[in-house]
Formats: C-alpha cells, structure tokens, sequence
C-alpha cells in the first residue's frame, strides 16, 4: 500500500484530510502498524528534516503532529490492546518551584509528534511525584524543565529521590530549560541535555538508539 | 523689534494614532472582564473579590474596568530613583529616557579568553562598576546568574549585594519570593541609612514577572505586595510574547500584556495607594524557527513605541522598555545592527526605562565589550534625537561672509565658529573609527570588538567609585550575607 497521499497531507497539516486519508487506508484494509509506521510517523521524519534544514517554521511542525495525533486518535481502536508500538515513553515535567510550561510543552508537542508517548506531570513537580511516575509507568525517558536558576537544584533533587527509591537506573534522564547547562547536567548526573525542543527529539531518538 | 527663539523640533516616532492605542486599551479592559486572570494568591484575590471582582472556577476572577480605571488614577506619574549618595539620578516620567543593562543571563564572554563561559559573581561585580563608569549608562542590572554563590535560593542577595559595591547609580533588581526581597531590602536600608531614607530615596527598583497568558503565581503577588507596602519602586511585565505566551499578532499580545500590567497595577494600588509602579509589558516575538524569544527582532522596537504612544494618549505612566541587546552569539555586524536599531526606536519613541542592554544571544550572554559599544551607540543615537538647532548662530551667515572674505584660502574649519561651536554641533566618536586607513593599521587594525575589549579593560582597571563603599558598610553587608 502506498501512503504518499497520507503522508503529504500530514505534511502540509491538512487535518480533515489527513484523517479522510487514514480512514480511506483503513477501509482499503491495511494493517494500522503499517500506516502509523510508513504514513504518519514517516510524514514527521519528513517535517522534521525540513525543519532542521529551516524550510518549516515551528507553528507548521506543530499543525502537523497536531495532524499525525487526530489521525492516531483514529487507528487507536483497531489496534488490540497494548499492540501498539510507540517510539518509546517520556515522563515530563517542570519541576518543583517552577510554573513555568510553554517550553515544557512545546517539547511534548514535538516529541509526540515525533511518535513518541507523552506523560505530561505538569509544572512544579515534586520528586516524590517524578518517583512515583516512573515506577508506575515504566518509562524509557524522564524529562525535567526548568526556567529559574533558583528551581534547578529541584532537578538533582529528583535525580537523588530516584536514587533512593532504586529506580535511578531504570530511566534515561534528559534536562533542559534556559538556564540549564549542559555542564550542569553532567554535574548532577543527568544522562542527556538538550538546549531546545528540536534537539529533545534528536537526543531522545538518541537514547533509544543506544538502548 | 524681538522675535521668539525658533523652538528646535526633536525627532519623534509614533507608531499608533490615538483610535488604535483606544482599541489596544479598550481589548486590555474586556480581557480582564470577561475573560479573567487566574490569581493564585489567596489574599490577593480575596482583597479583589471585595472591592468588585467575580469569582469563577476556582482561582480565576474577572475584573471590572472601573477598577483598573481607579488604579491608574492613583499611580504615581512620576518614578524618582536616586544614586546611592542620595541625589537625583532618573526622573522617571514624561519624554525622559534611562539606558542600563540587564539581568540573569547564564554565560557571560570573557573579557581575557573571549570565551562564552559560565557568569560568576565577579561578573556581576564587573558589569555594575563598568555602568558606573560609563556616561551614557544610568542604571545597573546583575548582566549574571553568578553560579559560585554559597547559596542558591538566596542567589538574587548576593547577585545585588555585588552590585550595591560596585556601583553608585541606581539598581535594578531581580528577587525570587518575598524571603530574599526582604534581604534585598534590608540591604538597601543598610545603603540608605534606614527604611524611612530609601522610601524617601529609593536607588532600587524591582522587577518581577506574572506568566502569560493570564497567570499570577503566590509568590509573584507576593513580591508585588511587598514592594507596594515598602514603596519600593516596581515593574511587572508579564512575557506577554507574540507566539509564546500571546497571541502572534501584536496588536494582541500589547493588549494581553497590558491586561496583566493593569491587574498587577490594581493589586498593587489597592496595597498602597499611590506606591510607584513603572508600567509595560515586554512584547516581543517567539522566534518561528528556534523558538527563542528574540532580544534583535524589529517587532519588540515597535510594540514598546505603541506603549510610548499610549502612555501619551491614555496611561500617563513611565514605561518599561529594553535596547541594545542582540540574538547574535558574537560581538559582530549582526549585534551592532539589532542593539543600534532598538537604541535609536526606544530613544525616538521616547521609551523610559530601558534595560537589556549589552545582551548577547536573546539574553543567554552578556558581554562588557557590547555594554561598552552600546554606550557609544547611545551617545550616537542622542545627538540624532537633539535634532537642529535653528538660529543666528547657527546659520552662520557672518562665519560666510568672513570665509568669503579669506579668499582663495578661506575654509571653515580655521574659522573662529567652527572652533567655538564643533564639540557641540557635531558628534565626535571615541570607538567607532573613523580614522585614515594607514593609522588604523598603526593602531593594530583592531575591529570594534577589540577596541571596545581594550576601553573595557582600561575603565575597569581605573574607574572608582564616587565615593567607593566605606569598609564598615561593606562589613555589615557581608555580616548580612553570612547569615543567609
């Protein structure tokens, strides 16, 4: 089956009829891991090749993995349960002190787009709460913002609560936010830091890769 | 037979006309009426619920025009800061315009190296004695987050006790909650002479942000409060970024923007009456590929000369503005062109305070070379807004008929008008170069970044403090830090 016309329209950020497309694939009987693998997920390499070459703007990125999800939304009944394959799951979060969530957020738009699944805790977490997350849902990636110097110290106390609790290993940590440094992410033992949405994606792609 | 002296019109943008800075005013209003803030401060929002506002869905509340209308009546219309000696140094208010640098950037370039590295207090230390230094330069800002303070949470403490050591002129301040502005503050008191003397007297001014859209966190209202309650002088822009935290077209994110500045100025009035309260939103773009929030962009230039223009039509409050910083990583042509275009707009639109300067790379760097060039560009931008003087002496119509009269060999500048009037009719540069080619190459051929390295290092190794902190003073204040 080929999916050109599926992926175009998730390109362009054409949302009624990217789902037409889906359904239309759906109807033609095609396995649904082959249209989320070779539509959807291939339509966002593409958008995000052309973003990082700089002829896609972030607003347009966005429309298309607001796209790619109205057409998940639409393969996720045919798929049996727990059949479904992501790229892998990302806890996020700001942490706690902080309120600040348009990067954290841009973040988890651009790593869902990218297929990954999202476990947005919200802003002003407390390690307790990363903790917690992590054990119950068994993520690959743990992601902490911060946008105040004076909330980044929250970031190794996390590191530390998961420590404790013994899930330290169990998890990639990945930090970011304007102040974060890539030099204190070594300090406190995050395991990736990325400067912007764009390279989360690249640096969780990353860690996956590495297994 | 008298004549009146010709008056010397002085340059000046308008961006919006008196219909448009009503409607701008006009959507501000209905947002906080009917659409609402979410004002997590308890007592806040209890102090709003009882003077007229509507409570809805847990934490938000609406709020009538009338009390924004209040509020604005009973702000002062003019901010007075004063250098630490006590005398007069911005009046903020009106067509007056203050230039100074900025806050909280990560990495600084080093002035040795030229290395972009980690801010340490000594950075802070630096920047504020080189505005000291420094002419066009009014106010100090950290330009840091020193990573070597003992302390994290009271980072903001040390950051400003630096700067109270190494600077005379007036600070402003970055706190994060109500525990460390009141070290802050007795800090300042300890300058001051007392609380009565800085409230009198203030050299400091806080500023503070709620977060767009529509959102005041506890801590934030708490800053607010205490800087009504101790009329110490404050700004709270709110990031109302066109793309981010507002909507992408300008007219939108100034009217959001303005909704938060008024809600905080409501709360702040109704704290204390009358406590001043610098005015503005900071509007500017989310950058569409990198997502950063540009510090080079035409569009922050544009929207703080809409609220210049509002302030004249509507608020008659002075306003917060910013100029002469850059997105560029390097002191280069790209940050030369954005600092001098935001200068020159801030300066023609008649902006009052004005921070940020120096910035490098949306606000992440800072750099003493820039700071220094920005100086410059200043005094640049200021002879272009004195305009022409048009008079008599000006014309020079005998200075004519006495060089006609020299003949062959007559040229003006041996004349005797041009030696008396030059310095002021003409603006002479220090770092821009405009010397020969060979006497550039003389001199080492050294691009205006190094030029403006080496003018750095010298002011910095030469420059004192007028007069430089008594030891006790100093003492006490570290006795203060101490026990943090």
């Amino acid at each position: 089956m080929d999916f050109t016309a599926l992926s175009e329209t998730i390109i362009k950020g054409n949302m009624d009829g990217a789902v037409k497309e889906t359904q239309k694939a759906l109807d033609a009987g095609s396995d649904p891991q082959q249209i989320l693998d070779q539509g959807l997920i291939a339509a966002m390499d593409v958008v995000g090749e052309k973003f990082s070459q700089g002829t896609m703007f972030v607003p347009q990125m966005l429309r298309s993995a607001k796209t790619m999800q109205a057409c998940v939304a639409l393969l996720k009944p045919q798929f049996q349960a727990g059949t479904v394959s992501s790229k892998g799951k990302i806890i996020m979060g700001t942490v706690k002190g902080d309120l600040h969530d348009i990067g954290k957020n841009l973040v988890a738009m651009m790593l869902e787009g990218a297929g990954f699944t999202i476990v947005d805790l919200g802003v002003d977490v407390a390690p307790e709460a990363f903790v917690k997350a992590v054990a119950d849902e068994a993520p690959q990636i743990l992601g902490m913002s911060a946008l105040l110097s004076t909330t980044m110290p929250s970031m190794k106390a996390t590191i530390e609560a998961l420590k404790q609790a013994g899930h330290r290993d169990k998890v990639k940590i990945m930090i970011g936010g304007a102040p974060v440094t890539s030099q204190f992410a070594k300090e406190i033992g995050a395991d990736r830091y990325a400067p912007d949405a764009g390279s989360a994606v690249s640096e969780a792609k990353g860690v996956l890769a590495a297994g | 037979m008298h004549s009146l002296p010709i008056p010397t019109f002085q340059p000046r943008l308008k961006v919006l006309s008196r219909e448009q800075a009503l409607a701008i005013h006009t959507a501000a209003l209905e947002i906080l009426e009917k659409t609402g803030i979410k004002m997590e401060h308890e007592g806040a929002r209890a102090m709003l619920v009882d003077a007229g506002a509507r409570p809805f869905e847990g934490d938000w509340i609406r709020i009538p025009a009338y009390m924004a209308e209040e509020a604005l009546k009973t702000a002062p219309r003019q901010i007075a800061l004063y250098d630490q000696n006590g005398k007069k140094a911005m009046a903020l208010a009106d067509e007056n315009f203050y230039f100074g640098t900025g806050s909280d950037t990560t990495f600084t370039l080093d002035l040795e190296s030229g290395e972009r590295r980690q801010c340490v207090l000594a950075d802070t230390g630096r920047f504020a004695r080189l505005i000291d230094g420094l002419d066009n330069m009014s106010f100090a800002m950290s330009m840091s987050n020193p990573q070597d303070v003992p302390k994290i949470e009271f980072i903001y403490v040390y950051a400003f006790a630096e700067m109270v050591k190494n600077t005379n002129k007036p600070i402003v301040f970055i706190a994060d909650r109500r525990q460390d502005m009141a070290k802050i503050h007795e800090i300042a008191c300890l300058v001051a002479g007392g609380e009565e003397a800085l409230r009198r007297k203030p050299f400091l001014l806080n500023y503070s942000e709620a977060i767009s859209p529509l959102r005041f966190p506890a801590h934030v209202v708490d800053r607010l409060i205490f800087c009504a309650e101790k009329e110490i002088p404050i700004c709270l822009p709110s990031g109302s970024n066109a793309g981010g935290g507002a909507p992408v077209t300008l007219a939108g994110a100034m009217a959001l923007g303005i909704a938060e500045n008024l809600m905080g100025l409501i709360i702040h009035q109704m704290t204390r009456k009358g406590a001043p309260f610098l005015f503005g939103p900071n509007v500017s773009v989310l950058d569409m590929k990198s997502t950063v929030v540009s510090y080079g962009c035409p569009e922050w230039s544009l929207t703080q000369a809409a609220l210049a223009d509002m302030r004249d039509e509507i608020y008659g409050l002075p306003i917060w503005s910013f100029a002469g910083a850059t997105d560029s990583k390097a002191v280069d042509a790209q940050a030369g062109a954005e600092a001098m275009l935001s200068i020159v707009t801030a300066m023609l639109s008649r902006c009052n305070l004005i921070h940020d300067v120096g910035y490098l790379e949306y606000g992440n760097t800072s750099s003493l070379e820039m700071v220094t060039i920005a100086d410059e560009l200043i005094a640049a931008a200021l002879h272009l807004t004195k305009g022409i003087p048009v008079n008599d002496e000006t014309l020079a119509l005998e200075a004519l008929d006495r060089v006609k009269g020299a003949g062959s060999r007559g040229i003006f500048l041996t004349d005797d008008h041009t030696f008396d009037h030059f310095q002021e009719a003409l603006f002479l540069p220090e770092l821009m170069d405009r010397s020969r080619y060979d006497a550039w190459m003389a001199e080492g051929g050294k691009d205006l970044y190094r030029r403006a390295n080496d003018k750095a290092r010298e002011l910095l190794a030469s420059h004192r403090l007028d007069p430089e902190m008594a030891p006790e003073l100093a003492k006490e204040i570290d006795q203060l830090l101490g026990k943090l």
